[in-house]
């Protein structure tokens, strides 16, 4: 959303804004030309609360949240935009050690299938005494303690995992040493990226209980990458649907769920798999999910998997309206929804 | 640590096993050679006018068996001779142990090959590293095609490259012999001055045709844990670039123990071009050698002390490999 | 934009075509001009050992008059200890060293492939019998085993120098071949010939088979170059008998009986088959990379 737009909403202006992206676009060079990964994003991290980006592969959630700790690597490049931090300044113009502070005990990260995200040679009580000596702690046993304290909450044993190579522990273990590892530094932000993707399904929803309460105890403001509305509807007060590197619709999470005001996030509400109910009421999207490389140059770049598709489609792209308080799309389809 | 002593045990039991092959092998190679020089030697002896029990005794000590009796009892006798350390005697040094001329050729060997191997481990590795983190550019470029380049020359033409360049075209060092011989060997520096000066081109030329390999297959290591998710989590949890560095390196490193043991191999193998071309009097040399003298006995005692060095460095390799990787179960 | 969740599949939009193999073959070759060289060199040698025999007699003249002679017009690479030209020996003794090269490829690969299909296809005892022995061969350092055998096995003429190369050289490609067979055996598609009931021998040959040869075709060319390191060095250690000329021969010569190592006037003579033997090793080299890329779906680029 844009500037303005958020000083009209009552509901914004009351909570403070701890992050802003404006203009962010973000291009991939590729030997068949560049193309854009995001594409003008503007979004608000408002503190306390968690705000989820959704969005299919290839929408640029992944990229966003590289782009917020300014790691776009080659061939990716940002071209334009801002991300900014209420006591950092541009996130995308600090470079190495002022660079190496914000990632860790500003934006602490927890990774999608953090098995994949920890050093299969190092025991995890070791890796976090690394963090403690990367970020300045003259005593990184302090973070070891922490995250023994962290560990108990979280109902594990604390001496076995910390002493435990990664390998040696369970997905579900796995993920929550993650979030440990990102919280013994106390980000102001916490950026989840799809952080139960690889995970089952019981796991899953004890880990998003985990990520709930730890945002609630801690006062934290998390972002949430993800693709899965289901987990949206559950945790994100904010919700903001990304396609195809562009804003489709962002509101309160209860108003999107209910008003949905773009097509996009209709279907993706509609593939939310349901325990009651026949499983034919899951309807995935049709049409493949957008590649970088067919993304219309004009238009809307959702039209061609769009049934309510018109002239106007084709040749203008869709600014975001606002719908109601707070609540904005960006479709030009004003009729009444069939489904 | 119990599960690492019962995998030494089962390694040492393999190793064994393959002692015991190669000697088999060598037994029924002797027994096979056309013109059987086993048979051969006896019939000399007895024409010379030698006692039988004598002139058996003699090719017995020799050669670990008897040619006439029944092929199972010279073969259990030749390998009870060998798991006694008794490798029969030599032929061209008449007389003289066989185990004896190999235990004063083999320091030579090892401690050419380990040097070379050491050396090129080190400059491989580094080399390595700095081709994969600047693969895009020149100097990464020019590394990686220096390295395969190294990596495809015979170990012989390198040597003999060696040899010609440093001692017939430009004079740098002595061609030949692990030592001056005007010097009498002992503790003092004009001794070991020479040594080295000698040891220089040898262990040049096992460095430089190892450390292609290690090189490339370290560029490849590293790029491959450079694409690995854990680097990238790490600079995203913000750790200083030295912890990254020693993330990658020793992720890196670790399946390069598993070539480790096919190198020990290749280098041995080795040393029967570098040690002949340098004339070194180790244990490749002396293979050459006594093919030449058709000292059959030494020549096969060589060959399987080469065989048994090369054993005892793959079970060193898989051990340093199971102390080193925490994922391998130690069962 | 590492996600792999998506519902959907990615579906190509418009109907596409497979490139035939020439097409392939050729957009391989020449996306790095060095495989085109690494080509060419290898027709050169190839060419060389066909006709370059043909161009002199059986016995090369000798001239005791003219040892170690400058490299001139009537001899463009000077002239051997005997007086003999250097580029007739190189052009005459080339067609050793490539044909029982190539027959140790064709040994080598044969020999493993063929066990390394047997024995992951079928495990239980071939497997275990096969793998003890290649675990031999892998341990033993291949050339002090050569040398050792070089006492009861004349190795002296091309086809039992191939031979003996592949008997002591098959044993990684066979290790290599037999994982993938063991990977391939458990997939769909050989579960499917089974279910047809299709002959063993059918299975191996015709589904699994296939799927390893792009690996042993590579294991192929590399073979060349090892049996190539290993025949000149046999000879240039002297240890197999010289019947014919060629150039781990005038090595041997060069180093042992000329004294080329103590003058450089033989620096020709020593020169000409070192130069040989590396550029025919780099040309396989640089081909080999374009037959990766030809044979190797993922290597090609859209």
């Amino acid at each position: 959303m844009s500037a303005d737009l958020s000083t009209t909403s009552e509901a914004m202006k009351s909570s403070h804004i701890v992050c802003s992206v404006r203009n962010l676009t973000v291009t991939y060079q590729t030997d068949a030309g560049d193309f854009p990964a995001l594409h003008n994003v503007n979004l608000d991290i408002q503190q306390n609360q968690i705000t989820a980006v959704i969005g299919e592969s290839g929408s640029g959630k992944s990229t966003l949240a590289l782009a917020m700790l300014n790691g776009i690597a080659l061939p990716g490049r940002v071209t334009g935009g801002t991300i900014s931090l209420s006591q950092h300044g541009d996130v995308l113009a600090l470079r190495g050690k002022a660079l190496r502070r914000l990632r860790g005990p500003v934006v602490g990260t927890v990774f999608q299938a953090s098995q994949n995200a920890m050093n299969p040679l190092r025991r995890i009580g070791k890796q976090i005494l690394d963090l403690g000596r990367s970020h300045g702690y003259k005593d990184p046993r302090i973070l070891l303690r922490e995250a023994q304290l962290l560990a108990k909450k979280m109902s594990m044993d604390p001496d076995r995992v910390l002493t435990a190579y990664p390998h040696q522990l369970s997905g579900g273990m796995r993920q929550r040493l993650g979030i440990i590892m990102a919280l013994v530094l106390h980000p102001e932000i916490l950026l989840l990226d799809e952080p139960t993707t690889a995970l089952d399904l019981l796991t899953q929803s004890a880990v998003l209980q985990i990520i709930q309460s730890i945002h609630r105890e801690r006062q934290l403001t998390t972002l949430l990458i993800t693709h899965d509305m289901g987990v949206v509807a559950e945790v994100a007060d904010t919700v903001v649907v990304l396609y195809a590197g562009r804003v489709m619709e962002e509101g309160r999470t209860a108003a999107v769920l209910r008003h949905p005001g773009h097509p996009y996030t209709r279907a993706l509400i509609k593939a939310i798999p349901r325990l009651t109910g026949s499983l034919d009421q899951a309807r995935p999207l049709e049409g493949s999910p957008p590649d970088l490389t067919m993304i219309p140059r004009q238009g809307c770049v959702f039209r061609q998997r769009c049934r309510y598709r018109m002239a106007l489609c084709d040749n203008e792209s869709p600014s975001l309206k606002q719908l109601e308080d707070g609540h904005l799309t960006a479709c030009h389809w004003e009729g009444q929804s069939d489904d | 640590m119990k599960g690492f002593w019962i995998r030494l045990v089962r390694r040492l039991a393999g190793g064994l096993i393959m002692v015991l092959a190669v000697s088999s092998f060598t037994f029924f190679l002797v027994h096979f050679m056309p013109g059987n020089p086993v048979q051969t030697k006896l019939n000399t002896l007895l024409e010379s006018g030698t006692p039988p029990l004598q002139a058996e005794a003699q090719v017995r000590s020799m050669y670990g068996f008897v040619p006439h009796t029944p092929l199972y009892v010279q073969y259990f006798h030749y390998i009870w001779q060998i798991l006694h350390l008794n490798l029969g005697q030599s032929i061209s040094y008449a007389g003289v142990p066989v185990l004896h001329l190999l235990l004063k050729a083999m320091p030579w060997t090892v401690i050419m090959v380990l040097t070379g191997l050491f050396i090129s481990f080190i400059i491989g590795i580094a080399a390595g590293v700095v081709a994969s983190v600047n693969r895009n550019s020149r100097m990464g470029d020019g590394l990686t095609m220096l390295s395969t380049f190294l990596h495809g020359i015979p170990q012989f033409i390198l040597a003999l490259g060696l040899a010609y360049l440093f001692t017939t075209v430009f004079r740098v060092f002595p061609f030949g012999a692990p030592y001056n011989a005007a010097i009498t060997p002992g503790w003092s520096a004009a001794f070991l001055a020479s040594l080295a000066r000698h040891a220089v081109l040898p262990i040049a030329a096992y460095a430089i045709s190892g450390f292609g390999g290690w090189a490339l297959a370290m560029r490849a290591s590293v790029s491959s844990v450079l694409g690995d998710d854990y680097i990238l989590a790490a600079e995203l949890r913000g750790v200083t670039p030295a912890i990254r560095l020693r993330y990658i390196a020793r992720n890196a490193i670790l399946p390069l123990f598993t070539i480790l043991t096919l190198s020990v191999g290749f280098m041995f193998g080795g040393s029967i071009f570098i040690e002949t071309i340098f004339d070194y009097p180790g244990l490749g040399y002396m293979i050459n050698s006594a093919l030449a003298a058709r000292d059959y006995p030494l020549m096969d005692g060589a060959f399987l002390m080469i065989t048994l060095a090369v054993i005892i460095a793959n079970i060193v390799a898989d051990l340093l490999y199971t102390v080193l990787d925490p994922r391998i179960q130690r069962i | 934009m590492a996600m792999a969740n998506s519902p959907l599949p990615n579906q190509p939009s418009v109907s596409w075509r497979p490139p035939s193999f020439s097409t392939i073959a050729w957009k391989a070759l020449t996306r790095k001009p060095g495989r085109m060289v690494g080509l060419g060199i290898l027709l050169f040698y190839i060419l060389m050992a066909i006709f370059g025999p043909m161009l002199y007699p059986a016995n090369l003249p000798v001239n005791p008059a003219n040892i170690y002679a400058p490299p001139s017009w009537a001899h463009p690479l000077g002239t051997d200890f005997e007086g003999t030209d250097v580029l007739a020996l190189i052009l005459t003794g080339s067609r050793y060293v490539l044909y029982s090269a190539g027959l140790a490829a064709f040994f080598t690969v044969s020999i493993g492939a063929l066990l390394g299909l047997v024995s992951g296809y079928f495990r239980g005892w071939p497997e275990t019998v096969v793998m003890r022995i290649a675990d031999f061969f892998l341990t033993v350092p291949g050339f002090p085993l050569l040398v050792v055998l070089s006492t009861v096995w004349d190795f002296g003429n091309p086809v039992s120098m191939g031979l003996v190369l592949g008997l002591t050289g098959w044993a990684p490609l066979a290790r290599a071949v037999r994982s993938q067979t063991l990977s391939l055996r458990e997939r769909g598609f050989v579960e499917a010939a089974r279910g047809l009931g299709l002959s063993r021998a059918e299975i191996i040959w015709s589904e699994i088979f296939p799927n390893t040869a792009p690996y042993v075709a590579m294991h192929f060319l590399l073979a060349i170059t090892g049996s190539i390191y290993l025949e000149v060095g046999l000879f240039f250690l002297g240890v197999v008998p010289f019947s014919t000329n060629n150039w781990g021969v005038m090595l041997n010569l060069a180093f042992s009986q000329a004294g080329a190592m103590y003058s450089t006037r033989a620096l020709p003579y020593l020169l000409s088959p070192l130069f040989c033997i590396m550029s025919l090793t780099f040309g396989i080299v640089l081909f080999l990379g374009a037959v990766d890329e030809m044979l190797n779906p993922r290597l090609r680029r859209v």
